[in-house]
């Protein structure tokens, strides 16, 4: 019998069999694989078959059967590995899934990912997913994100964009974090705002799907006996799946899913798989808000950490600033009586001296000697006494004109004039207006070396914020920065106890009111001293 | 003369205040504590008191409360090594207040404010 299939060759050139092409080489000398891959689904086989069948040979109709029976193998065998592979990337898909939420403690992260694998191609494919949650101290079921696209081109603009970019699920999450999560949100943020149940109404279908911890799939949901039409409306659809979130007995939220642009039938299939994914959504929801309570609490724990401490070291110091104040009362018993009897005999016998008399000399030293030892007690007993402020509200424009009436004879004396441009409607200050009026005195009195030109001091006050500033303008003194910054150092080593001692001290006084004290100085312009007062009572 | 009793327990602050104070022109009369100057002012009559606020283990401040209650005609100006007693309510009893110092200029000016306001009150018959 003539073949019309080239079966019964053990070896074929290329062209001989229309199945065999380019790429099939290893099949022309091999007749088992021949047969088996290309001859059994040959047009050309199957009617040489026939042929065979009807020849009158008795293998005839047996060739036919197994021929029949292999192809109908063949056919579920290649069905069987197409379920096989889809169930390989299912597990992929949920290994994937699981390992991001169960690493996550980030809230949003671990939504973006839950929310992204509903509705990504690659994950269960739907449309369209709410999340709400459950606000446990309204006792509500509150509407919290939405995803997915609100119209048909907005739809396949999304997709288009997802299958063009080949992303793994953590990918497609994060990029959906970082781009679109706040515009996913304010997208649906009509629907989700007005999705709002109480956990105590068990009639609303969300209620019961939560309660039931059963995934619900609701059709027809228009004409639904359990849905309120007013809810359908505000999604949309008449399909949708409900799909509860809890971990162990606690209601965590809720997850609603639809096909609102393809309306693909939410299948039977589609509910199980995506029960099997709400538990790991819903555990990791859990630990995540768990997470983000904790670290919230670690970070009032830690403020409040500190605190303590700040307080501690502030009673530390007080308590080693009280005892300077004691020292230094001691000081002014113990020196200032001694001090003012050796300078008051030196006056009185000076008094009693003739002016040609050689020991005059040396009772003016000490008299003078005296008198500046007295000079620095006062400073370290004003400092002493700058430890302890007393507040209150004081009209700062009173108080610089006090201040400049005080100093007036001072200001004469070294040929000064001075102006005062007083701010309008200034609220008071709250200050220590003893020290205040001290350091204000200091200032425009204090006897800086070096020269400017004129011997002119301006005073402005005007309001800044929640402050109020006094500038004081010696047009008379112009000093480098770098030696007017070392005056105003308390107790520098560089600066000799004397009349500049004053501002230093006027520095931490005001400090320690916490008021900032600037001086700059400008070549040209003098010296700015800037004195920042607030007008609110500190928060202690 | 107007007569000055000095309360001071350093006993040369009392010398140097007898020594300046008599070369203004005063008498004066000294007490080492509240005590003697009890004894001081009950035995004779003075026109001001110069009084030391920390007096050993005493209060200068006690025996102003006493000559302001029983003496109020009486000035008296407190003389401190501290500033302190200024804010102190109680020492604002006192007609002056002056901190210690080797110039003793500032005291006697205190004093002769004082008393020519004393001065002036009698006058006016007050």
């Amino acid at each position: 019998m003539d073949w019309e299939c080239c079966w019964d060759r053990d070896v074929v050139a290329l062209g001989d069999c229309p199945n065999i092409r380019e790429g099939d080489e290893d099949l022309l000398e091999s007749p088992r694989r021949r047969i088996l891959e290309k001859c059994c689904d040959c047009p050309n086989f199957r009617r040489d078959l026939e042929r065979f069948q009807t020849s009158g040979h008795p293998l005839g109709p047996v060739f036919s059967l197994i021929h029949d029976e292999y192809r109908r193998q063949k056919i579920h065998i290649q069905s069987l590995l197409s379920f096989l592979d889809s169930k390989s990337l299912e597990i992929r898909f949920f290994h994937e899934l699981g390992s991001v939420l169960q690493s996550s403690v980030d809230l949003e992260e671990v939504l973006s990912v839950a929310l992204t694998a509903i509705t990504a191609g690659r994950g269960f494919g739907m449309n369209r997913a709410f999340l709400l949650m459950t606000d446990h101290q309204r006792d509500h079921l509150q509407g919290y994100l939405a995803i997915g696209p609100r119209n048909f081109e907005e739809a396949h603009q999304v997709w288009d964009e997802i299958a063009s970019n080949d992303m793994d699920l953590q990918t497609l999450a994060q990029s959906f974090r970082k781009n679109k999560l706040s515009a996913e949100r304010a997208k649906f943020h009509d629907i989700l705002e007005q999705i709002s149940v109480p956990l105590a109404n068990t009639d609303h279908i969300l209620i019961k799907a939560l309660d039931g911890k059963q995934p619900l799939l609701i059709e027809d949901a228009y004409h639904h006996p359990d849905v309120d039409p007013a809810f359908a409306r505000l999604l949309g659809v008449d399909t949708f799946l409900l799909m509860p979130l809890v971990s162990r007995n606690r209601r965590v939220g809720m997850i609603i899913a639809d096909n609102c642009i393809t309306h693909r039938r939410i299948t039977a299939e589609d509910m199980h798989s995506l029960e099997t994914f709400t538990f790991p959504v819903a555990f990791a929801i859990e630990r995540a808000s768990l997470y983000e309570r904790l670290q919230e609490e670690l970070n009032r724990v830690t403020e409040a950490h500190t605190k303590l401490k700040e307080q501690q070291e502030l009673i530390v110091r007080m308590e080693k600033m009280a005892l300077v104040g004691r020292i230094t009362s001691s000081i002014a018993h113990s020196i200032r009586n001694p001090l003012m009897i050796i300078g008051g005999f030196a006056r009185s016998m000076l008094k009693n001296t003739p002016a040609g008399d050689p020991k005059r000399n040396f009772i003016e030293s000490i008299v003078s000697e005296a008198r500046q030892l007295e000079g620095v007690l006062d400073e370290i007993l004003n400092y002493s006494d700058s430890l302890y402020p007393t507040k209150d509200f004081w009209d700062v424009n009173q108080l610089v004109e006090t201040a400049l009436r005080d100093s007036a004879d001072a200001l004469h004396a070294r040929g000064y004039e001075s102006t005062f441009s007083a701010g309008s409607e200034l609220p008071p200050a709250y200050i220590d207006f003893k020290q205040v009026s001290y350091c204000l005195r200091t200032i425009i009195q204090c006897d800086l070396n070096g020269t400017g030109r004129r011997r002119v001091m301006h005073i402005r006050t005007h309001r800044e914020g929640d402050a109020i500033v006094i500038r004081i303008q010696d047009h008379g003194r112009y000093l480098p920065q770098a030696e007017l910054d070392t005056i105003m150092m308390p107790f520098s080593s560089t600066q000799e106890m004397g009349a500049s001692l004053g501002l230093a001290l006027c520095k931490t006084m005001l400090e320690k009111q916490g008021i900032p004290l600037n001086a700059q100085s400008v070549p040209e312009n003098g010296i700015f001293f800037t004195i920042v007062l607030p007008i609110r009572k500190e928060e202690q | 003369m107007n007569r000055l009793l000095v309360v001071d327990d350093e006993a040369n602050i009392r010398l140097l205040y007898a020594e300046e104070l008599a070369d203004e022109g005063y008498e004066v009369v000294t007490a080492a504590g509240t005590a003697e100057a009890v004894e001081k002012l009950r035995e004779a009559a003075f026109d001001l008191v110069v009084l030391d606020i920390k007096l050993k283990n005493e209060s200068g401040i006690d025996l102003l409360q006493k000559l302001v209650k029983e003496r109020h005609d009486m000035p008296v100006i407190l003389c401190s090594a501290f500033s302190c007693y200024k804010d102190d309510f109680s020492a604002w009893l006192a007609d002056g207040y002056v901190v210690k110092s080797g110039d003793l200029s500032e005291l006697k000016q205190e004093i002769a404010r004082v008393l020519a306001k004393k001065a002036q009150r009698q006058r006016a018959g007050l």
